[in-house]
């Protein structure tokens, strides 16, 4: 029955991707209508399926023309297909990298948005992550509010949440103090996210997230300054950010707000979503579409060699699904246990031939001239966090939830989906800072000047071990995730030697110098090379990254596997670090409230 | 002076209950109009204000009088048999109204005592709780049934009121005075439906009456575990059959967990000693160690370990994991082996292994002596 629903779909193009799955854009044979399809591979989510389910459900009782329309969700084999209204403008974030908007783009967003909101607070739930990246918007112009990934039902329309979810720089004062909150917590997001659209990045977006989490408390609530914004603007930003959750404007308040019904119509945002594909075609990015193909499951099948399956007795038994009154019956005998569930993903055809990259063209630069953010090394707009329990219950009783709030690819923890042209390969580059001047010039000149002989050991120890090498590994791994994540690794790196060998040969070398300083793992590496060291320019961009991070952490010694490349360069040490603190505090949390 | 300002809705909460089951009766009859549609909503959509009030004003007498009103018309009945004729809001709107009304307790009433609206069910009007749980069948249903019921499972009367109905459809239920809690169940009544609206039903529809089934399992320890002791096999042989070696992926992995937390409950010691003391059970659980999918293996594995943790096992399994001995201490070693980081069953895992290399030579009977007979039997059967 769910293959009949998945055959339903003539599935397209990739259109994003995160650590949870991947939506692709998809056509519903049955009427021609274009959707979005996300698919939630469940096998790499150890967390409960009922956090899923509740996800869906709170998605599936919603029906506004400001919000997201979900339509259908249903298995396949080992993966949750979600189907959900396709909306082809982007989202806001997207539409941020040419520049900022102007006042009246906001506040039409903003008028769209506060319906949203209003419709689901009057339906008793709490979005909790509102941000630019959650606003997609229609060929048209309309607004939406996507990514119900921590959205939360309340059963009780004056009932308080105390859990703590969200991204940081976008997170109301009462949430991060966990002093229970309710509705409010989404206008005061609401607020963050127009300051992001005016001004291209929230506030305290080049302070550490982790610092900003106690930013958001201490500091008078931001405030919107310079004459060149309207008063009422700076208004409605003020009363958006108001810091007392009591005396902040509901939604439906804020809907009579002079800003707001002053707003425009919607097709006036067809100006950002034009100005957007403009700047896509002057930048020559033609997107490198992905096309959606079916998992050979074959792969990841055990080679099971008979002679180790179990052996029981050889009872004659029945066809397994006959229930009985005797319990001997229900026992297949030992060997037609294989057959159980055949997920057969046999690829179709038509699919594999559609899976055509278009690799072969010269990839555009993925370092964009973006006014947007200025990130801190390698923290791209930090993933939402969600409560999890992460670790099982070893005696069946639960425990007191655990939590996970690692980053990055864990599974548990991220339920957002970037969209492809915001997902910059970048995450395996040093940290984007350090290209401040290059991101600024054309795209040759990043290439330019990678002839110097850094580029040249970059490009050949690229060609002659790292591809190589993932190669290897990639085609003596069954797993499919595991193989996904390698993919995406070699991907990265890829990407590093075309952008910047230069780079990738500092990123190896210091890998190699720092393998080979922890006696331990020494050990595994073959003879040092005693190729001569080369001096580095103090002035060398990547060598003060380099510095920087180590000084900032250092990295614990661990097993080989886990301390690969992608890793070290990703600069996912921050996110850990955060990650850290928001265990702290969510432990403490928990402390109080269980009276440890 | 409420009415007053309440002038464009200033009809009593008796009449909209009243027009509302007007309504319901005549969409279980004719098929819907969207003139009739929209007139039923607007109904149900009054009487949501009406329970829950708004942000500034919550009147306590209003829902009290419409409770009153609802239960002279004996409108949650039909409200709970026809949500899947409901168009969209209205379903959800019922399903607030619903939970309100179950939830209320007159400022009067012991904190204590089961809310009036409980009691009355179960002991007058227990349909209310079958056809709810009937809700499974249709798609439109399911969720707004599922969120209800889960709401109500809450009182451990409901959860014995479901779990012993045997009613067939059109049946009076059973009340709660009627219950037997000790005659052994024939397998028909509405709890086991949820089998096979687990195992039917779409994804959605599947997800959440596992759900419920879960809530119903878990919640009310003492009414539970009396009921899986006189339904042993009748509940784990559909458990083990239809849920555990379901196709679908979400039930399977679902179900083996749930199993685990079942077995491994405290209160249902003499449960997980009967399932593990059944050399088919433990054969089932190796089976799920060789599954292809990762979080199947390791889900059985918190099964597999009580089997081989039990100090006392009986000789059929004692029988299986010796003549398994070898490929067992194979098998163990590589199992799940890229879980690294989870010391938990990383340790676990040694002490399997540790507990399986102790196994004697030859199966030996260590159980008391009156169940040597039996365990004998089982034995036989299975040799």
């Amino acid at each position: 029955m769910a293959d009949d629903m998945a055959s339903r779909y003539q599935m397209m193009e990739e259109l994003g991707s995160g650590s949870f799955g991947t939506v692709y854009k998809a056509i519903d044979k049955a009427n021609g209508e274009i959707v979005a399809i996300k698919h939630i591979d469940l096998e790499s989510s150890e967390d409960d399926i009922q956090e899923i389910q509740q996800e869906i459900s709170v998605l599936a009782t919603c029906a506004s023309a400001f919000v997201t329309q979900y339509k259908a969700s249903f298995l396949k084999g080992h993966k949750l297909w979600i189907v959900m209204e396709y909306l082809g403008g982007g989202s806001c974030l997207d539409l941020l990298k040419p520049g900022v908007f102007n006042e009246a783009h906001v506040s039409i967003v903003c008028q769209q948005l506060l319906q949203g909101l209003d419709y689901l607070h009057s339906e008793g739930k709490i979005h909790r992550d509102v941000k630019a990246a959650n606003v997609l918007l229609s060929n048209t112009g309309k607004v939406k509010l996507a990514d119900f990934g921590v959205a939360a039902q309340l059963v009780n329309i004056k009932s308080q949440r105390n859990t703590f979810v969200g991204t940081p720089f976008w997170m109301a004062p009462e949430v991060i103090q966990q002093a229970g909150y309710d509705f409010k917590a989404d206008i005061w997001s609401l607020g963050i996210t127009a300051i992001e659209m005016i001004n291209g990045e929230p506030p305290h977006a080049s302070t550490h997230p982790m610092k900003v989490l106690f930013l958001i408390p201490k500091n008078p609530a931001p405030r919107l300054e310079g004459p060149e914004y309207s008063s009422t603007f700076k208004d409605f930003i003020a009363q958006c950010l108001t810091k007392d959750p009591e005396r902040r404007p509901s939604a439906k308040e804020l809907l009579k707000h002079k800003f707001i019904r002053n707003a425009g119509k919607t097709e006036a945002l067809q100006e950002l979503i034009q100005r957007k594909q403009e700047w896509d075609g002057c930048r020559g990015i033609s997107k490198d579409v992905k096309y959606y193909a079916e998992t050979l499951k074959s792969i990841s099948k055990p080679s099971v060699e008979d002679e180790d399956e179990w052996v029981f007795d050889t009872v004659k038994a029945p066809t397994m699904r006959t229930p009985s009154k005797n319990p001997s019956m229900w026992v297949p005998n030992g060997t037609d246990w294989t057959t159980l569930d055949e997920d057969d993903e046999s690829p179709d055809p038509s699919q594999l031939m559609e899976d055509m990259h278009i690799s072969q063209l010269p990839k555009p630069p993925k370092h964009q001239a973006n006014s947007t953010v200025r990130r801190t090394s390698g923290f791209e707009r930090s993933p939402s966090i969600r409560r999890a329990n992460t670790k099982r219950r070893s005696s069946g009783v639960k425990q007191p939830l655990g939590l996970d709030l690692s980053f990055g690819n864990s599974p548990s923890t991220v339920r957002q989906f970037r969209r492809v042209s915001d997902r910059v390969p970048s995450e395996a580059v040093p940290p984007r800072s350090s290209h401040g001047l290059d991101e600024n010039t054309s795209p040759k000149v990043i290439t330019g000047d990678s002839t110097s002989k850094e580029a040249q050991l970059g490009r050949r120890a690229y060609s002659k071990a790292i591809g190589m090498s993932c190669q290897e590994v990639l085609s003596t791994t069954g797993d499919g995730e595991k193989r996904e994540a390698i993919s995406r690794l070699a991907e990265a790196w890829s990407d590093l030697e075309m952008v910047d060998p230069e780079g990738l040969y500092h990123i190896i070398r210091v890998m190699n110098e720092r393998l080979q300083a922890d006696s331990r793992l020494s050990a595994l590496q073959p003879d040092s090379p005693s190729r001569p060291r080369l001096v580095l320019a103090q002035n060398n961009p990547h060598l003060k990254s380099h510095r920087r991070r180590q000084s900032t952490t250092e990295p614990p010694p661990q097993s080989p596997l886990s301390n690969l490349p992608g890793q070290q360069v990703s600069g996912m040490e921050h996110t850990k670090q955060l990650s850290d603190v928001l265990y702290q505090r969510w432990a403490e949390g928990l402390r109080n409230r269980w009276g440890f | 002076m409420a009415f007053f300002f309440n002038r464009g809705r200033s009809r009593s909460p008796a009449d909209v209950v009243r027009s509302t089951k007007d309504l319901l009766l005549r969409a279980q009859e004719t098929p819907s109009t969207p003139k009739a549609d929209e007139e039923l909503a607007k109904q149900l959509g009054q009487m949501k204000v009406i329970v829950q009030g708004t942000q500034d004003q919550h009147l306590p007498e209003q829902v009290y009088a419409l409770i009153q009103a609802t239960l002279q018309e004996d409108l949650l009945y039909d409200l709970s048999r026809s949500i899947h004729l409901l168009p969209f809001e209205a379903r959800k709107d019922t399903q607030t109204i619903f939970s309100h009304i179950l939830r209320f307790r007159p400022s009067s009433y012991a904190p204590d005592k089961d809310p009036p609206v409980i009691s009355y069910i179960v002991h007058h009007r227990p349909e209310i709780l079958v056809e709810l749980c009937r809700g499974y069948s249709h798609s439109q249903s399911a969720m707004p049934c599922g969120v209800i019921l889960r709401e109500a499972l809450k009182f451990d009367v409901v959860t014995a009121v479901v779990l012993y109905d045997q009613s067939h459809e059109g049946e009076p239920a059973g009340r709660l005075s009627d219950l037997k809690p000790n005659a052994p169940q024939n397998g028909e009544g509405v709890f086991w439906k949820f089998f096979e609206w687990i195992d039917k039903g779409n994804f959605e529809v599947s997800a959440d009456a596992f759900t419920t089934f879960r809530e119903i399992l878990t919640r009310h320890k003492s009414i539970v575990t009396a009921y899986l002791a006189s339904n042993f096999e009748l509940f784990f042989g559909r458990f083990n059959n239809i849920l555990v070696q379901s196709n679908s992926y979400v039930t399977k992995r679902q179900s083996i967990k749930l199993l685990g937390e079942i077995l491994l409950d405290r209160a249902n010691y003499n449960v997980m000693m009967a399932y593990v003391e059944r050399g088919e059970n433990l054969k089932l659980c190796m089976k799920l160690l060789r599954d292809d999918r990762k979080m199947v293996q390791y889900e059985g594995f918190h099964v597999f370990k009580v089997f081989v943790a039990n100090p006392n096992k009986s000789v059929a399994v004692q029988r299986i994991l010796i003549n398994n001995r070898d490929r067992l201490l194979r098998f163990l070693p590589k199992f799940l082996e890229d879980r690294t980081d989870d010391d938990q069953f990383t340790d676990e895992k040694s002490f399997l292994v540790r507990q399986i290399e102790l196994l004697p030579k030859e199966p030996v009977d260590r159980s008391r002596p009156s169940r040597d007979a039996q365990s004998g039997v089982n034995t036989a059967a299975v040799a």
